[in-house]
């Protein structure tokens, strides 16, 4: 069997792993592949082959490039080994437009997608997730331990797996930050007081190799030693043992089927010339909305209002009683250390799930101008010793969401024209939930040492938070191009599957990327099994 | 081992109220039951009862041979907080870990009533967090209201104190799901026999809740000729329970139990599922 994959983000990785497990299926993944520049990946490779006490200071200065503010959002966008690279244009953002503060930098044009940038959390959704789904999470275990088996994993046996089992063999975590350290031993002495105001703590899930890391505590502008998971890992290691053949510079434009047999014309970046693929099936995992727009313009859902579901996030600065004695990010890891959660009701479905951060170069920036004057130096460097960022996501159905819409193109061979807006709800049932969030993180705060700024938190804008989809949920009975199948089959497509978030039927306030991962294994797995009888 | 026909049931906390009343019922149905407890008798053959501790971790071994584990120990021994957390609910997600480690086939945890989301009860947040470790072990958890029958114990022997006191203290508003001890056997019986059941949580009460008053009264001696009440502000006799625990002064009733009785759960869960089964659970009366 001949299939092509579009796209090499989780979800493209998710569906070559379980593809080429069978070795009479042929894969060919077709992609943007923008890549990280070579004097940054030069940096990055030279570090990766010395101790940190042997990195150069141009490199290190290079690759270590922190977060960029940006005009129109409140938290900065991130850079990956001193790149934009992740949210560069390469092409994928032509005709791109955006209304009411709604985050434009949507779809990635970078080989391995936005997992090069994330921030590696790794959990299983919920059992009480797929109340809202067309099958029950026991239909994806297989799946998620599949991609756990092989994605670097660290976390621990904790309360969190009362909601998100750790399935899997995890490396034990490096040791914590100070700060974080001692939020987790106060819940740790006040469990029962914590939990009585309906609040869990446990230490983060990470694709990550803790048991490796050097805690040179660069892991949020990129890790030199590529310990933080990429999915783009995945499809180097695919490409090495020749079980997938890779095509960059690539734009999908169009998709369809001949008599059933599947087909994608993609212009090349270089050329401009279109050249159109053939296969027995085809994987979409573009992305949430670049596949939106791909399938729109394929089936002619031209002026459709589409809404995204979207985990929204908020961002909780909390301050912690006690400072920490060393203000260096250095000693440590510098991705999301402990997890907040936030049950709403007895079964786990209404969670909302925040993120701590322990102090990172990246905060520095972020302080108000005026604490970077001498007068204020002091009074800056007392917040920082004692700021913890939580980075906080509510369950889609609480958020508003963002909707879309897909014009014709100007010409043959462009990409269709793409709309985001607001959606019509107006945000108040996500602004109450985030005030009965806020209110029991008060009333915790004593007990965990941490106290929530309450005049600094803040939704973001939509699409800030990237875990958004749901634009053809899965269905048992879908409604013409509206839906997809348990297989992600749209109307009137039998051959090419939409793979990744696009299908989620709900967004849950869990970590996302796995979830991806995990069920466009599923999809590719079923149609494999399907095809061999 | 002699050849067996049905499940091999193992009991944790044979030695409880619950658990005795269980291994009794289960060996009158002709049940191999071995029991799990912490004085294990030297001449006891290993058949009949093991060594089991919930403080300390359970070793998969102990469960060679039986097929469904029914855990209903719980140490109330342990009042600090931290340590309490440690034996019961570690200890407990041990013992899951350990059962599912040898292969056991079906767990039914003896949870409570006073496990319901929203509880503000530290026995209730214990409970309710194996509850997750259970469910998430696709297995069953149950929730017995408050039992009674049989030879008292747990709250209902608490209770029967108080009711033979001089005067029967009272919490207005204050109301129990209630369970008879043969309907708890039995109950759980059918969930040891069932198959195919889906991991829930089944509320094993009738489905009214009983007044406290009318628990107190009918719990009382018979012989009491007057039977004098008290209504008593609960707020104010759980901050003296309170104060007298930081004192460390020695008490027949904790606060978090009369927590318990005042703040209950409002609704019995699993109903549906319950009915499904066929269980019988019979309205309070003594």
């Amino acid at each position: 069997m001949k299939v092509l994959i579009i796209g090499a983000g989780p979800a493209a990785a998710g569906v070559a792993l379980a593809l080429t497990k069978y070795s009479d299926t042929t894969v060919q993944v077709l992609d943007i592949g923008g890549r990280l520049e070579p004097e940054n990946d030069e940096a990055r490779a030279r570090m990766s082959h010395a101790t940190p006490e042997d990195w150069a200071v141009d490199d290190l200065r290079t690759i270590s490039l922190t977060a960029v503010a940006s005009e129109q959002h409140r938290i900065p966008e991130k850079r990956n080994f001193g790149s934009d690279f992740a949210f560069r244009n390469f092409g994928q953002l032509d005709g791109l437009s955006s209304d009411g503060g709604v985050n434009s930098r949507v779809i990635s044009g970078a080989y391995g997608g936005f997992s090069n940038t994330w921030g590696a959390q790794a959990m299983v959704f919920s059992n009480a997730t797929f109340d809202d789904w067309p099958f029950p999470r026991s239909d994806l275990e297989s799946d998620y331990r599949a991609i756990l088996d092989t994605i670097p994993y660290s976390g621990e046996e904790d309360d969190l797996a009362e909601y998100f089992p750790l399935w899997g063999t995890a490396d034990p975590l490096p040791p914590l930050s100070e700060g974080p350290a001692r939020v987790l031993s106060g819940y740790e002495r006040h469990r029962l007081r914590v939990r009585r105001q309906g609040v869990l703590l446990g230490k983060a899930r990470l694709a990550f190799k803790g048991r490796d890391c050097v805690s040179c505590g660069l892991c949020m502008t990129g890790c030199p030693y590529s310990f933080v998971y990429s999915s783009s890992q995945t499809l180097d290691d695919l490409v090495r043992q020749k079980r997938i053949d890779y095509r960059g510079g690539l734009i999908a434009l169009h998709l369809g089927e001949d008599d059933g047999r599947p087909f994608v014309a993609a212009r090349s970046i270089a050329t401009g010339d279109v050249e159109t693929f053939h296969a027995d099936k085809v994987f979409v995992a573009s992305g949430a909305l670049g596949t939106t727009r791909l399938v729109a313009q394929s089936l002619g859902l031209w002026s459709r209002r589409i809404h995204m579901k979207e985990s929204a996030q908020f961002l909780m600065p909390l301050l912690a009683l006690k400072g920490i004695k060393d203000l260096s990010q250095k000693g440590t890891f510098t991705l999301n250390q402990f997890n907040v959660v936030l049950p709403f009701d007895e079964s786990g479905h209404d969670i909302v799930q925040i993120h701590g951060y322990p102090f990172n170069a990246e905060m520095v920036d972020a302080l108000p101008a005026f604490l970077a004057l001498p007068a204020f130096r002091g009074l800056g460097a007392m917040l920082l010793r004692r700021l913890t960022v939580g980075l906080g996501y509510l369950p889609s159905w609480w958020s508003p969401g963002f909707d879309v819409s897909v014009e014709r193109p100007v010409s043959e061979g462009q990409l269709a024209g793409m709309a985001l807006f607001t959606s019509t709800d107006d945000g108040s049932l996500a602004r109450r939930n985030l005030r009965a969030v806020t209110r029991k993180l008060v009333m915790v705060a004593p007990s965990l040492g941490l106290i929530p700024v309450v005049s600094q938190i803040a939704l973001s804008a939509p699409g800030k938070s990237y875990h958004f989809g749901g634009s053809f949920p899965h269905s048992r009975t879908p409604k013409q191009s509206e839906q997809t199948d348990l297989v992600g089959r749209l109307h009137p497509w039998r051959n090419i599957h939409l793979a990744d978030a696009s299908v989620f039927p709900t967004v849950p306030a869990t970590t996302f990327t796995l979830s991806i991962m995990a069920n466009a294994h599923r999809i590719a797995r079923s149609v494999v099994e399907d095809d061999h009888g | 081992m002699a050849e067996r026909h049905g499940p091999v049931v193992g009991v944790t906390g044979s030695s409880g109220y619950l658990g005795k009343a269980l291994v009794t019922h289960l060996r009158d149905a002709d049940f191999e039951v071995v029991e799990y407890r912490r004085k294990v008798d030297d001449e006891l053959d290993l058949r009949d009862a093991r060594y089991f501790d919930l403080s300390r971790a359970s070793d998969a071994e102990i469960f060679r041979g039986v097929t469904c584990l029914i855990h209903a120990a719980w140490d109330l021994r342990e009042t600090d907080p931290v340590r309490a957390w440690e034996r019961n609910v570690d200890g407990s997600k041990q013992l899951l870990e350990a059962a599912a480690t040898a292969g056991i086939e079906r767990v039914i945890f003896v949870s409570s009533m006073s496990a319901y989301f929203g509880t503000k009860q530290d026995y209730g947040l214990m409970k309710l967090a194996i509850e997750r470790a259970v469910l998430e072990a696709n297995q069953l958890v149950v929730r017995p209201g408050l039992v009674y029958g049989g030879k008292p114990g747990g709250m209902a022997q608490t209770l029967l104190k108080l009711s033979s006191l001089p005067v029967i203290p009272i919490f207005r508003g204050a109301q129990l799901f209630t369970l008879h001890i043969d309907d708890f056997v039995a109950a759980v019986t059918t969930l040891v026999e069932a198959e195919n059941i889906p991991s829930a949580v089944i509320g094993l009460a009738h489905e009214t809740p009983t007044p406290f008053r009318e628990i107190m009264l009918a719990m009382a001696p018979p012989d009491r000729k007057s039977r004098i009440t008290l209504t008593i502000p609960w707020h104010l006799v759980l901050g003296l329970l309170r104060a007298l625990e930081y004192l460390n002064v020695p008490l027949s009733v904790r606060s978090d139990s009369l927590l318990g009785l005042v703040r209950p759960a409002i609704v019995v869960p699993g109903r549906n599922l319950a009915e499904c089964l066929g269980l019988s659970l019979r309205n309070f009366a003594l």
